[in-house]
């Protein structure tokens, strides 16, 4: 039991080691001139630079573009333009106040600095990051729950979801699978396919590469865990044909999600799916004892129970944090 | 044919097949560092059985 247990957190310091180094590779995606962009208050944007620019530069609106991410073609209106003493920090106040759930891109064209150009620059302007990061894991967990608010991954779901240890198990294998192979999908979507145009290839590569884990995590288990490889049965291998499993890959190319977002999306998925299986598992342990006429007994039944914690989670619908 | 068609092609061909070698070595050395014993006469009784049912 005790070899057991140490393999397990030896695999999940792996896990989070890869985990880590994708976050240092993954952190620089702004412009080397600039050093930082915030919010601040609720009509403007700090932008930090590594030197100082010219204040004619500086100070010329038509040098900036600030939009929406989602909405491009919506360019919002600069009010005025302010520069710190030591030119470094440029304040961008506008005339309406800034929606802050939306990231902001920021063009900044032909930066002038000592009198040389620094190029254009294509910054995007978010909120307190670690906000957006949680925001994103509860968001994958609860709010948008891939099971009961999406009715993906219905399959396993009803498959696994009979016993509460069998129901526990099964989430934790699916959230270690979900997060190595969404993790492996950013890399090669993000330094491959994106660079080298191969994006039509994007749903072959996913699916190979979360049958890869799957395979993976189902070699290792036979050996370290043999009674949960057979409580599992065939469901791990079903996990390869799993919805949630390749809707989570396909959403993070679709977003353009940076490493440590597409870690917490993955792991809320995987979290939301085992949160979904620990009450799945708990209300059809006792509806085992419960008097269900005939014609509901087993699947029926589990199926109208998943519907009724569907309305529950509805509930969450239309939240937002931070 | 546009040059740029027949270089996404041989691009994604070479990548599917990086990905295909590269795993398929790591997991046949998964599948070695993590083999299960097969006991033989398992298979050799259940050969000898009916197995009709």
């Amino acid at each position: 039991m005790a070899r057991i247990t140490y393999r397990t957190f030896g695999g999940l310091g792996v896990v989070f080691l890869l985990a880590l180094l994708l976050f240092f590779t993954g952190c620089q995606s702004q412009h080397r001139f600039i050093t930082k962009t915030a919010f601040k208050g609720t009509h403007d944007i700090v932008i930090t630079f590594a030197a100082p620019v010219e204040e004619g530069w500086a100070k010329d609106t038509a040098n900036y573009r600030v939009y929406e991410k989602p909405d491009p073609d919506i360019q919002l209106n600069i009010a005025s333009i302010a520069l710190s003493n030591n030119a470094r920090t440029v304040t961008l106040h506008f005339a309406e106040p800034l929606n802050q759930d939306q990231p902001h891109m920021v063009t900044l064209k032909n930066i002038m600095s000592d009198g040389k150009s620094q190029g254009t620059a294509f910054v995007s302007v978010k909120k307190l990051y670690l906000g957006v990061l949680f925001s994103v894991l509860i968001g994958a967990m609860l709010i948008h729950n891939f099971v009961f608010t999406k009715y993906l991954g219905l399959c396993v779901f009803f498959g696994t979801s009979q016993k509460k240890s069998t129901a526990v198990g099964m989430g934790v294998t699916f959230t270690i699978v979900m997060v190595v192979s969404a993790m492996m999908s950013w890399a090669l979507y993000q330094f491959v396919l994106k660079p080298y145009h191969l994006d039509y290839l994007q749903i072959i590569v996913f699916i190979g590469l979360v049958s890869l884990s799957v395979q993976a995590v189902d070699t290792i288990l036979r050996k370290i865990n043999p009674m949960l490889f057979k409580a599992f049965g065939v469901y791990l291998v079903l996990v390869i044909a799993n919805c949630i499993i390749l809707a989570v890959p396909l959403i993070l190319a679709d977003n353009e999600y940076n490493a440590f977002e597409s870690l917490m999306l993955a792991l809320g998925a995987g979290l939301g799916f085992l949160v979904a299986l620990f009450l799945m598992s708990s209300a059809r342990e006792r509806l085992e004892l419960a008097n269900v006429p005939p014609t509901y007994r087993g699947l029926p039944i589990a199926f109208v129970v998943a519907g009724l914690f569907a309305l529950a989670f509805l509930g969450f619908s239309g939240m937002s944090l931070f | 044919m546009d040059p740029v068609l027949i270089k996404m092609a041989l691009g994604g061909l070479a990548l599917l097949g990086c990905i295909g070698l590269f795993f398929g070595i790591g997991l046949a050395l998964a599948a070695h560092k993590f083999a299960v014993q097969v006991n033989p006469k398992v298979e050799e009784v259940l050969e000898v059985l009916a197995g009709a049912q």
